[in-house]
């Protein structure tokens, strides 16, 4: 899966590059990873174009229908997380946060263990580093954050969408 | 004849400043008129939260009562049921499925409205404008922009209701102006008034034997000289706040500096290495972007709700310069 955002983000060269394809082109797994990724991205970067009555919309599609309890799927497990520690994100009243950061099962302890034993190069600072969806071990620091952000009091209600954002997968569009 | 000119161009070129001018008071106006809003009014309403490719549902009712005191409801409409209950500066969620209660006594609000001198912040780092008219939960509102003067912030669009002006729609913007992240009303009831009963949590009875957890209460901060400071400080940020403070999951104080452009804040924390140097990475969760990287014996993390670059310029230009703290 790693080796599928390295390739979006163009860092692959060509023979890895049709190494993945081949890999993607065979599992269905990584095909609909890819997919997704590419998804995201769009919704992202708004290619994907949201007509105006979009949200309400999709509140009266959530609203008459039950909502679906899937078991996760290695994929799924890993967009909960992005998606309910991008909850825990953003610029708000802590509270919220905290609560998403208690939500969050794969969340809680900063787990330093597995952090990579070899040592990086010294920090040489890269414009170039890519950037990946947070994996829910920067709770801690976004409920203490979000406290002292001024953004919080002009958005008002905003911070509490942000915070309760919940865990379950909204079914793929 | 000839004098004529500049008078005729300043005639032309006077009322234009005045007018961008206008507009800049007029949008900062209404920033100050949502900020308050939100905290003042009652209302109840469900919203929709959208980011990356995901939309959330949920309920909100706030009630402000005659003395002042500020209670609000919160529960989700999607996935598993959670309820968060504020009353003033206390905050209780409540898991059913856990049977959890978690509660949490917060320090009161460090930014109590908006200040005037993040008002200027404001007007200094975005051009502030007011551009017309939407609707919203049924609601005329006013859109009101923040474009921001430079690359180190995101923009930001927001739709007050023309009365009241609370929020009814909040958007953030990339680089490219496009949206990261939004939440809009559905449906809203703005007024009404003061009921205890709809700011009681539905499991408050129900809930007596379920386990309270007390463990994300959040510890005494210490503002404190950290030694730390920024040898390239962007454009537009100040120096907001500087304190040791407890981390959860952490065993030692951590140093928090916060830097603010009168919107979006940037926070620097800092502490000892771990066990494990962690390699330097660049993560982003919504509209914040996170940036970790070991400083000599240290960790630093930063994250905010800017680009990248402004999150990993604070990071690379951090240097102890020495102090009462380490």
């Amino acid at each position: 899966m790693d080796k599928i955002s390295e390739w979006m983000d163009g860092e692959l060269s060509g023979h890895q590059t049709r190494e993945q394809l081949t890999r993607v082109k065979q599992d269905a797994e990584l095909h609909h990873c890819w997919n997704l990724f590419h998804l995201i991205g769009d919704v992202m970067r708004g290619e994907t174009a949201l007509s105006r009555d979009f949200e309400q919309r999709v509140a009266a599609r959530l609203a008459s229908e039950p909502a679906v309890l899937a078991p996760r799927t290695r994929v799924s497990t890993r967009f909960a997380t992005y998606a309910l520690s991008a909850a825990a994100s953003v610029s708000a009243v802590a509270l919220v946060a905290w609560i998403a950061f208690f939500m969050n099962p794969l969340a809680p302890q900063p787990d330093l263990a597995q952090a990579p034993t070899t040592p990086p190069p010294a920090a040489a600072p890269s414009e170039q580093l890519a950037s990946v969806p947070s994996d829910g071990k920067m709770n801690e620091y976004l409920i203490a954050h979000q406290e002292f952000s001024p953004s919080t009091e002009i958005q008002g209600l905003a911070p509490y969408i942000r915070g309760v954002s919940s865990s379950h997968q909204v079914e793929g569009r | 004849m000839k004098t004529a000119w500049p008078i005729i161009l300043l005639g032309l070129v006077a009322p234009a400043l005045a007018a961008e001018d206008a507009a800049r008071q007029d949008g900062l106006a209404w920033l100050t008129k949502m900020a308050n809003a939100s905290r003042r009014l009652n209302y109840s309403g469900t919203f929709v939260y959208q980011h990356a490719d995901r939309i959330e549902t949920s309920r909100i009712v706030h009630f402000v009562n005659p003395a002042g005191g500020e209670f609000e409801k919160l529960e989700t409409l999607d996935g598993p049921a959670r309820e968060v209950i504020r009353t003033n500066d206390q905050v209780t969620c409540y898991l059913p499925d856990a049977k959890t209660v978690l509660i949490e006594k917060r320090s009161a609000r460090r930014f109590p409205a908006l200040l005037p001198e993040q008002m200027s912040g404001v007007a200094d780092n975005y051009a502030v404008s007011v551009t017309g008219m939407d609707r919203v939960a049924g609601y005329d509102c006013q859109v009101v922009v923040l474009e921001p003067k430079d690359k180190l912030r995101y923009g930001h669009q927001f739709c007050a209701e023309t009365r009241s002006g609370l929020p009814l729609r909040a958007r953030t913007l990339s680089e490219k102006n496009q949206p990261l992240e939004s939440f809009a009303f559905t449906e809203l009831k703005i007024g009404g008034s003061f009921s205890r009963d709809q700011v009681r949590s539905r499991y408050a009875a129900k809930s007596r034997d379920w386990k309270v957890d007390h463990s994300a209460l959040v510890l005494s901060d210490v503002p404190a000289d950290t030694g730390w400071t920024l040898t390239r400080q962007p454009a537009g940020f100040r120096k907001l706040t500087e304190l040791k403070r407890s981390i959860a999951g952490r065993a030692v104080m951590v140093s928090h500096i916060v830097y603010s452009d009168g919107v979006a804040a940037v926070s620097v924390f800092i502490e000892p290495l771990p066990k494990n140097r962690p390699a330097q990475s660049l993560s982003h969760q919504g509209a914040v972007n996170i940036y970790v990287r070991p400083v000599a014996d240290h960790m630093v993390t930063v994250l905010g709700e800017t680009p990248a670059a402004t999150v990993m310029q604070i990071a690379n230009s951090l240097e102890f310069r020495g102090g009462r703290g380490k």
